[in-house]
């Protein structure tokens, strides 16, 4: 047992802090606090991923058939770790790094593996995930949006909501109904956002005036080969990237350093003295790190190539209550920081961590899914 | 990083689980099982020491880690076992087997209430900066029993530390430890828990179902379960560290999940979980102490957020 990093995973973070020491000045002030689906990030996010790009430093940990270096699965959470503290100024290149690509890797024709997984390794696009609708939420197998076959392809219908980066993405990984019921009959397209019969409208959010979109299809005709995997496992596919999906944003490490952020700013106005301030902060770390180590866990099985199992889950709700421990430490004894333009670093943290326990499955599904992989119990009535 | 066991810890902790489940059978009383509130391993406690597995720390290529393996094991049996401070704290703060069982106190909480003070050969205290070896035999020891599924004892007369061995200065190193070894204990105690609670849970029916299959209690038993798996990470990994800050925050993660934790598993048994004879209790009775032990979790957060965040480190 070994909890240290090796070299390579260390040289591969100063790599990463190269890069990173380029980002704008004002980053914490005018990007970070927008969120990673804002225009001011995903703007900036063309040329810094085409320098992470241009260095290789992507995906380090795919095979070099597909643009990586055949390094090990560690890779993918060191950038994660260093990406994500600063709020993810990839933006949702991170989402074909982290889970559509290895989707793509297992389910899609070799065609599409050079076509995307090359495009996500040169960082050329930028993803959104179009499976949530209106009715079809935590129930995702109540989807409604159809993909009918056609000669050359299929006709897309209905709509997708809540689909993040959609108004500035160049590809969406779209889920679909070709016939059949429930999980039967989704089906997984990889579809570009500027595909006539394709309308994107924006919706508000509190955590972020750029994050939502609805995304409306009106006959928006794609060819055959936007159809990864079979007509109808989209759910199989489905399975899969939900545990990349889990477990591939950092979100502790983002809760870390906002901690220590908070901590500096405490001090500063003297609110260090005050013993209950101390330890809430202390408990809210013990929080991160023990979902540090939970991810880490989930991390060291991809690793040594394991089937992923129950860990995802209890690591993803250990990250829920990591990120709401600190977003409390804010709003408990520096809620002047979360005013606009106060503190963009406090207030990029409080804004991922309000929406962790819904966004990538609600905090009860992830219980769900202890409870039955974790702890053998029953099916809930 | 690799969190897989190596093939010499695994060896070892298969051997120490092939004596906890060898060594389990508890104490009977007219043929049953007797209804107490504790009860010692003491045939598990033979083959450690006869299997010279107490000294794991001080043995060729092994360290802290593997006594921490010890400690853990040992903690899942329902039969209480002294190995924090003979096989971890004792040995890597003295850089030598201690005589045992060893009990370890702050010097305020002598005359209070100290874990194994009843039996203990050594007794190692906390004294400010410094920490301090005694012979345990000849103190005049006055037992003690409570709501708590351990042997305690205090002494009858403040303490006389001066007939002791001071080691100066070493008092943050003890502390380091014992921190380690509380979150190790916690830890399996609260897996053990758990577990027997989930285990109960599958079989007992109500309304036609199992007690497990409402939602109300798996997610609870859930959220325990992700703080029990949070403990023991965070407690393996200061073993390995030897890190101050990540025994504090493994002592302060494991002493502010305990009362959740015993909360859930006691209402989960229902009535038969506040009874002698339902075995709960040996895991739960043995955390209400721990989450007291060392002043609580607001000192080890205070001891975490100073050893994280330095005064001298001020913005
Ligand atoms: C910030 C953010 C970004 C998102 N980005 C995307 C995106 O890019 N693409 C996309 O497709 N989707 C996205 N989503 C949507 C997200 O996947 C859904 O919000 C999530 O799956 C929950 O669905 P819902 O909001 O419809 O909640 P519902 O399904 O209506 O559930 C509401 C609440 O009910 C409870 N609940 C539901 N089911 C159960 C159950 N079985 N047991 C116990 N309690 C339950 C939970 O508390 C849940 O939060 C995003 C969401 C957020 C908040």
């Amino acid at each position: 047992m070994d909890f240290a990093w090796d070299e390579t995973d260390e040289a591969y973070r100063a790599e990463l802090r190269e890069v990173i020491a380029d980002l704008p000045r004002d980053w914490w002030e005018n990007y970070a606090p927008h969120g990673p689906a804002s225009p001011q990030v995903m703007d900036n996010a063309r040329g810094f991923n085409a320098e992470l790009a241009r260095r290789d430093l992507v995906v380090r940990h795919w095979p070099s058939a597909y643009g990586g270096q055949d390094a090990d699965a560690w890779k993918q959470i060191v950038i994660s770790e260093e990406m994500w503290s600063l709020g993810e100024p990839r933006s949702s290149l991170y989402l074909g790094a982290n889970w559509a690509g290895p989707a793509i890797m297992k389910f899609g024709t070799e065609a599409q593996k050079q076509k995307y997984l090359r495009a996500i390794a040169e960082a050329k696009l930028l993803w959104c995930q179009g499976f949530s609708e209106p009715e079809a939420g935590t129930d995702l197998g109540n989807m409604k949006t159809r993909a009918d076959p056609v000669p050359g392809g299929y006709v897309l219908n209905g709509s997708k909501v809540w689909t993040s980066y959609a108004a500035r993405a160049d590809i969406m990984f779209l889920l679909a109904r070709i016939g059949g019921k429930g999980k039967g009959g989704v089906s997984c397209f990889l579809i570009p956002t500027d595909t006539p019969g394709i309308e994107i409208r924006p919706i508000r959010g509190v955590h972020s005036e750029w994050d939502f979109n609805e995304v409306f299809f009106s006959d928006a005709f794609v060819p055959s080969d936007a159809l990864l995997g079979e007509e109808g496992n989209g759910w199989a596919i489905v399975q899969t990237i939900i545990h990349y999906e889990r477990i591939g944003a950092a979100r502790y490490e983002k809760s870390a350093r906002g901690l220590d952020h908070l901590v500096g700013i405490l001090k500063a106005r003297g609110q260090w003295d005050d013993p209950v301030c101390r330890a809430e902060c202390a408990a809210a770390r013990s929080l991160v790190e023990a979902a540090r180590l939970l991810t880490y866990r989930v991390i060291d099985g991809r690793a040594k190539q394991r089937e992923p199992g129950a860990e995802t889950y209890l690591a993803r709700y250990a990250m829920i209550e990591a990120d709401h421990a600190v977003a409390n430490i804010t709003s408990t004894w520096l809620p002047d920081l979360l005013i606009d333009g106060a503190d963009g670093h406090a207030r990029a943290q409080f804004n991922s961590a309000i929406t962790a326990g819904i966004a990538a499955g609600a905090a009860e599904v992830q219980l769900n899914m202890v409870s039955g992989r974790h702890l053998g119990l029953p099916r809930g009535a | 990083m690799d969190l897989d066991f190596t093939p010499e810890q695994q060896a070892l902790l298969a051997a120490l689980a092939r004596m906890v489940d060898d060594n389990c059978a508890m104490p009977t009383e007219n043929g049953v099982v007797a209804a107490v509130k504790w009860a010692r391993g003491v045939g598990l406690e033979c083959a450690l020491e006869a299997g010279g597995f107490l000294d794991v720390a001080l043995a060729e290529g092994c360290g802290a880690l593997e006594a921490a393996l010890l400690v853990a094991e040992c903690g899942r049996s329902p039969l209480v076992v002294e190995t924090a401070g003979s096989a971890l704290i004792g040995p890597l703060l003295a850089g030598r087997s201690l005589s045992r069982p060893v009990a370890v106190a702050r010097a305020e909480d002598l005359t209070r209430g100290v874990r194994f003070l009843d039996t203990a050969k050594t007794l190692i205290v906390l004294d400010g900066e410094d920490a301090v070896l005694l012979r345990a035999g000849d103190l005049d020891v006055i037992p003690l029993d409570g709501p708590y599924a351990w042997p305690l004892g205090r002494l009858a007369t403040g303490p006389d530390l001066s007939s002791g061995e001071r080691l100066a200065g070493r008092g943050a190193e003890l502390e380091r430890l014992w921190r380690l070894g509380l979150a190790l204990e916690a830890g399996a105690a609260l897996r053990a828990a758990i577990d027997f609670t989930n285990d109960y849970v599958k079989q007992r029916m109500v309304f036609g179902r199992p007690v497990g299959s409402f939602q109300a209690v798996q997610h609870r038993l859930s959220i325990d379960a992700v703080r029990a798996e949070g403990v023991r990470w965070l407690a393996l990994k200061a073993a390995w560290s030897g890190d101050a800050a990540d025994a504090a925050l493994a002592a302060l993660h494991a002493q502010r999940s305990i009362l959740q934790v015993v909360y859930d598993c006691h209402q989960f048994n229902g009535a038969l979980g506040m009874t002698l004879e339902h075995a709960l209790h040996f895991w739960t009775f043995r955390l209400r102490w721990l989450v007291g032990e060392l002043g609580g979790w607001s000192r080890q957060a205070a001891s975490a957020a100073e050893l994280i965040w330095p005064d001298a480190s001020a913005a």
